[in-house]
């Protein structure tokens, strides 16, 4: 969130379980940060687990990232 | 007396966030400082027992919405000594500043065996969260340290991952009939009383731990340990207050101090919220004492603070080919970084990512690693918020 404040596009990578928890850290530090949300857990997934999570979560990623480039 | 701070609160856990809300309703100026994130133990705990918030990360989020509401400005910085008297002055990591009243509400350190190489087998087999790291046990045999309500519910939750959950209690356990016949159901589960774990072993990581009982001593072969003894207080931090054996404060001479950082306290979420709550209220109390009794109170009591400043520029010449990943070395953190930056990668036909990583997630991350990354990347991708 730090970086968002320097005016670096940041998008974080959390999970479902997490989300308040950004949320209220963003509000506490008065950022808007860009959040790729996927489902809890991560840590402990196999292989192909994990590679579910990044196929979930890519389509989201790339058009976050589009969106601030375009608008850049 | 002019003084930056009505209050200032020492730690954003529930019981520092409750506290800074009560005192705040009472139109004080509170600030809650806190050097990593709100919600302290909170933010480890998925499930919460005998407490009607959710879960921890839902509780964190309603704690600091209603903390702010009432107008507390939430900081991050350590406070490294607080100076009592009439102003209290505190030493943060962002600066001294000054207060009619502080509130401590530091909880306690992280759970400690004392031995040689614990430090070094930290996050690398040694953990003090279950539900942070218990997926990394899955199938494997693992050892909690303990004796209360807590352990228990810790050792339970373990039970769900891995292939043995022994839980070595110091003496005699102290958890209620209903959870020591959750242990004795659970199948994987196996209690030790009198058990003292006397060595460490492992090269890089853990691989086992030497027990001693009244049978003698004997090595259990195990991935991870989890220990929930050994927690301190912040003993030190206050000048002249007194502390008991495990570095707990003992509140004196306008110093509050509440939840598990008091000394005698009952270390469960109740208790906490309940000394907050009571250290607000006192706050005011000492507030009023200090200053005689007329108070003017400010009255855009419950006004969000402006915003700081406009997000500043860090005057990076980067453009978009500079793309960094920067994970938090949580488990499968970097990994997931790593397959999601491919995608972009390929996406944008990037020729390199940058990386960079933080070398344990319950640490604040560097300045310096910020600076780095700030300055020479436009866009970086974070890992994991979990
Ligand atoms: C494994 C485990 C499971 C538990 N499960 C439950 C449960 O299910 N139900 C229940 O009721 N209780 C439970 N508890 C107990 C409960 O979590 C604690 O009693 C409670 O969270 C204590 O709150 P606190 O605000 O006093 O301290 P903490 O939550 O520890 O918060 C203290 C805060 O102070 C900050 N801090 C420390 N020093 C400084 C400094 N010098 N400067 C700035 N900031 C500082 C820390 O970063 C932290 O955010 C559990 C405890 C453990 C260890």
């Amino acid at each position: 969130m730090e970086l968002e404040r320097r005016g670096v596009v940041a998008p974080l990578v959390v999970t479902e379980t997490f989300l308040p928890l950004v949320q209220a850290q963003a509000r506490a530090r008065r950022v808007e940060p860009r959040l790729v949300v996927v489902p809890h857990p991560v840590g402990g997934l196999n292989e192909a687990e994990l590679a579910g999570r990044i196929e979930g979560a890519a389509a989201e990623l790339l058009r976050m990232a589009d969106e601030a480039r375009g608008g850049a | 007396m002019s003084t930056d701070w009505d209050v200032v609160v020492v730690g954003a856990g529930i019981a520092g966030l409750t506290a800074a809300r009560v005192a705040a309703e009472h139109g004080l100026r509170v600030v809650a400082y806190d050097r990593l994130t709100p919600g302290g133990q909170l933010v480890n705990l998925t499930a919460l027992h005998e407490h009607p918030g959710g879960t921890g990360p839902e509780l964190v989020a309603a704690l600091t919405a209603a903390a702010e509401g009432a107008g507390v400005r939430l900081a991050y910085a350590e406070v490294t000594r607080v100076h009592p008297g009439s102003p209290v002055r505190l030493e943060t990591s962002g600066g001294e500043v000054t207060a009619g009243a502080v509130v401590v509400a530091t909880g306690l350190g992280p759970g400690r065996l004392g031995l040689p190489g614990e430090e070094a087998l930290a996050r690398r087999g040694v953990s003090t969260c279950a539900g942070c790291d218990g997926p990394l046990f899955r199938g494997r045999a693992v050892a909690v340290v303990g004796d209360d309500e807590w352990t228990a519910e810790e050792a339970l939750e373990l039970a769900g991952w891995a292939s043995a959950v022994t839980v070595l209690v110091p003496g005699q356990p102290r958890w209620s009939p209903d959870r020591a016949a959750r242990l004795a159901a659970a199948e994987r589960v196996e209690v030790v009383p009198d058990a003292t774990v006397t060595a460490l072993r492992g090269e890089g990581v853990l691989s086992g731990v030497v027990v001693r009982t009244a049978d003698g001593e004997r090595a259990l072969a195990v991935a991870g340990l989890f220990p929930f003894v050994g927690r301190r207080g912040p003993e030190g931090l206050v000048e002249g207050l007194a502390a008991d054996a495990q570095g707990r404060l003992v509140p004196s001479g306008g110093v509050l101090v509440a939840g598990d950082a008091r000394a005698g306290a009952e270390q469960s979420l109740t208790a906490a919220e309940a000394d907050g709550r009571a250290a607000g209220e006192a706050a005011l109390g000492a507030l009023a004492a200090s200053s005689g009794s007329l108070r003017i109170v400010d009255p855009t009591h419950g006004v969000l603070p402006e915003v700081d400043a406009a997000p500043v520029g860090a005057g990076s010449t980067a453009t978009w080919t500079d793309v960094a990943l920067f994970t938090n070395s949580k488990p499968n953190a970097t990994e997931l970084l790593r397959g999601l930056g491919e995608r972009l990668q390929a996406h944008w036909g990037l020729p390199e990512l940058g990386f960079a990583a933080k070398e344990n997630a319950s640490v604040a991350a560097e300045k310096d690693t910020i600076d780095w990354l700030s300055q020479r990347f436009k866009m970086v991708l974070v890992a994991v918020g979990d």
